[in-house]
């Protein structure tokens, strides 16, 4: 048998040639993409593990030899009073958020697979909110939710559901829901747009099929669109959950995490910590602990993807 | 009588200014295999669908056994349907495929499993039960879908072009055992094909449907001897009919081919003098010696050899098809002679195409 000449990519020696099609641009390619994660991604995260571990204030921000401390760092963030409190508000906000961004966005999802006269301009107006800029979003929600002049408030009275003004931003048992409630109008149109792409992935001939077989509306919705959309349910719930422990603005726009951190919650404790205090080991500590349990979500939203259905 | 399983009663379906079926009447009796056949865009799916029920009838009336269907949900016809894509669940695996109508119905688990088994045994899935619809080939997935439809135990059988996604030695196989099938269980088949082929040798009656309106209804033989028009003739039989315009003589006795060297055939019962279409089937047409008398002599353009039959394209207008059992006699650009037999001959009326019956 005779061999096949080798494509010129994998042949020995290396030129400008070689550079523009051969072996060599590939290369040029994964360094470029190599160099980018490591420069912007992966020192971030080292450097900010490495400052977890030591002692770090104003006047040694600057320099990198800074005293290690240890675990100390971790002991103290982990013993603050104020850290259960905190911690509870983080999940209350993580868990109502996701669960009720995507509750409303999946309905609104099925909503808009039913092709109705201007559905897709309809869904097309949903996307405001994703494509505002969250703190311009923070600053009109507190005009909304103010308690003397907010147009919510005013909404509730006219229609006598209260009878006197909630003061939902300085009142600590709603500060908290306040953001949330923000925060799912903010989730919602990326639940609505990645379920409705899931939803437009599944054959129509699927549920004629299963109307044939004798399935309901009810029960082909439980037997088909439900287990066909689980990868895309496993995107949005932890792609979700890691927005949501991304939002910042919100907070900053709304209620600076007050009263007294009842709307505290662990990213703005930890931005507080290191650049209104000062104690940036502190707020080091709290950013590993959440990017442990952000890696932790991302390695169950990959599992969910791999498992894709084909048709 | 025998009991009728689907009626149709001047079906009509629009899709807003779209007239996609017009009056159609259709009656099948229990235990027969028909056929629904056509071009694109005949309507042959929307008629199969508007039989499930996927589709709504615009006007009309549809009765399944004896029971008024017409504006009754798919999911209580009590029809199974195989899907031209197949449409198996991509989640559920074979079995579960096959014991989800069952489940549905309330049916025990394992007497569901029982079922599928049985079904199983009969389409030859049983090593396959416990796979994935992602992990079969072609022919196993049709299988499924024919065994999800058949473990029902349906009044009828509703089949939208199973077989086009087959290779072409497969489909053959497929068509005879979906036949078989139907024979075995005594079931009612309502299938919708493009292919004339498979219309032919496969069903007990067969439909053809051009532009939301039947054209012809019969057995295939029927169909095929005596088509009721142009576009019946033209559709049935491969390759298709040759059509020649012609001319009836002035005393009504001959038909008058427009064919350079063409003798007049000895046709009567048209109107003297009338244009006519002549339908000339290409396997009608005999090779004979070039003195016979009354030889047509045919110049050849094309000889498209399958080794068992040859089909020759002549260099006349219109080109004429004809179709040789074994090799041709001439090389492409040669002369054939050839005879036509009169009592073979189809005549239509050159404008409205209906035939003319002699």
């Amino acid at each position: 048998m005779q061999a096949l000449p080798l494509p010129r990519s994998l042949r020995p020696g290396f030129s400008l040639g070689g550079l523009i099609d051969g072996r060599g641009f590939d290369t040029l390619l994964v360094l470029t993409a190599l160099g980018y994660l490591a420069v912007f991604s992966a020192w971030p995260l080292v450097y900010n593990l490495i400052m977890s571990l030591q002692e770090v204030d104003l006047f040694s921000l600057a320099s990198f030899d800074r005293p290690f401390v240890g675990l100390d760092n971790y002991r103290e963030v982990i013993s603050a009073p104020e850290m259960p409190q905190i911690l509870g508000n983080t999940a209350v906000f993580v868990i109502a958020s996701v669960s009720l961004q995507l509750v409303l966005g999946f309905a609104l999802a099925l909503f808009f697979e039913l092709r109705f006269p201007g559905a897709s301009f309809l869904r097309g107006l949903f996307l405001a909110g994703w494509i505002m800029p969250p703190l311009v979003v923070g600053a009109i929600w507190s005009w909304i939710l103010a308690g003397d002049f907010g147009v919510l408030n005013y909404a509730l009275k006219s229609l006598g559901i209260i009878d006197e003004n909630i003061f939902w931003l300085s009142d600590p048992a709603r500060s908290l829901w306040s953001v949330i409630i923000a925060n799912i109008w903010l989730g919602v149109p990326f639940n609505l747009i990645l379920l409705s792409v899931g939803l437009a992935g599944i054959p129509e001939d699927l549920y004629e099929a299963a109307e044939m077989d004798g399935a309901t509306r009810v029960q082909r919705f439980l037997t088909i669109t439900l287990p066909l959309m689980r990868a895309q349910l496993g995107a949005v719930i932890s792609l979700g959950t890691i927005f949501t422990l991304q939002q910042f603005d919100l907070f900053a726009g709304l209620t600076q995490g007050g009263p007294s951190n009842s709307s505290n919650v662990m990213q703005y404790w930890s931005w507080q910590l290191s650049f209104q205090e000062y104690q940036i080991g502190l707020g080091s500590v709290i950013s590993v602990l959440m990017i442990g349990f952000v890696i932790g979500l991302a390695a169950i939203y990959v599992r969910s993807t791999r498992h894709e259905q084909v048709y | 009588m025998t009991q009728l399983q689907i009626e149709l009663d001047g079906v009509d379906k629009h899709y807003g200014a779209y007239h996609a079926l017009k009056g159609i009447d259709l009656a099948i009796p229990k235990g027969t295999f028909v056929a629904l056949v056509g071009p694109s865009g005949c309507g042959k799916s929307t008629l199969l669908r508007t039989i499930a029920g996927l589709e709504k009838v615009s006007g009309g009336a549809l009765r399944i056994a004896g029971a008024n269907m017409t504006g009754t949900p798919p999911r209580k016809r009590d029809l199974a349907m195989v899907f031209q894509s197949y449409a198996l669940y991509p989640h559920k695996t074979v079995r579960q495929n096959l014991t989800y109508s069952l489940r549905l119905k309330g049916i025990p688990r394992a007497e569901a499993d029982r079922k599928a088994e049985e079904v199983a045994r009969i389409t030859g899935l049983e090593a396959l039960l416990e796979r994935y619809p992602r992990e079969l080939s072609g022919g196993q997935r049709q299988r499924v879908a024919m065994g999800r439809a058949i473990v029902r135990n349906p009044k009828a059988f509703l089949f939208d072009e199973p077989l086009s996604n087959l290779d072409a030695a497969l489909r053959v196989q497929m068509r005879a055992e979906v036949r078989r099938l139907h024979d075995r269980l005594g079931a009612t088949s309502v299938y919708v094909t493009h292919d004339q082929v498979e219309a032919m040798t496969m069903a007990d009656h067969v439909v053809v449907l051009r532009a939301g309106r039947i054209e012809q209804q019969g057995a295939p033989m029927e169909l095929y001897d005596r088509p009721a028009n142009q576009f019946v003739a033209g559709f049935i039989g491969s390759p298709a009919t040759n059509f020649v315009p012609g001319r009836v003589t002035a005393d009504g006795h001959a038909v008058h081919l427009d064919l350079p060297g063409a003798p007049c055939l000895a046709i009567s019962g048209a109107t003297p003098g009338r244009p006519v279409t002549a339908g000339l089937r290409p396997e009608h047409l005999q090779p004979c010696d070039p003195g016979t008398p009354g030889a047509l002599a045919l110049p050849v353009a094309v000889v498209e050899a399958t080794g068992s039959q040859s089909f020759l394209v002549t260099d006349t207008d219109p080109a004429l098809t004809i179709c040789l059992a074994g090799r041709s006699p001439v090389p492409p650009g040669g002369t054939l002679s050839v005879t036509i037999d009169p009592g073979q001959v189809m005549l239509f009326d050159a404008d409205s195409g209906d035939a003319l019956r002699p």
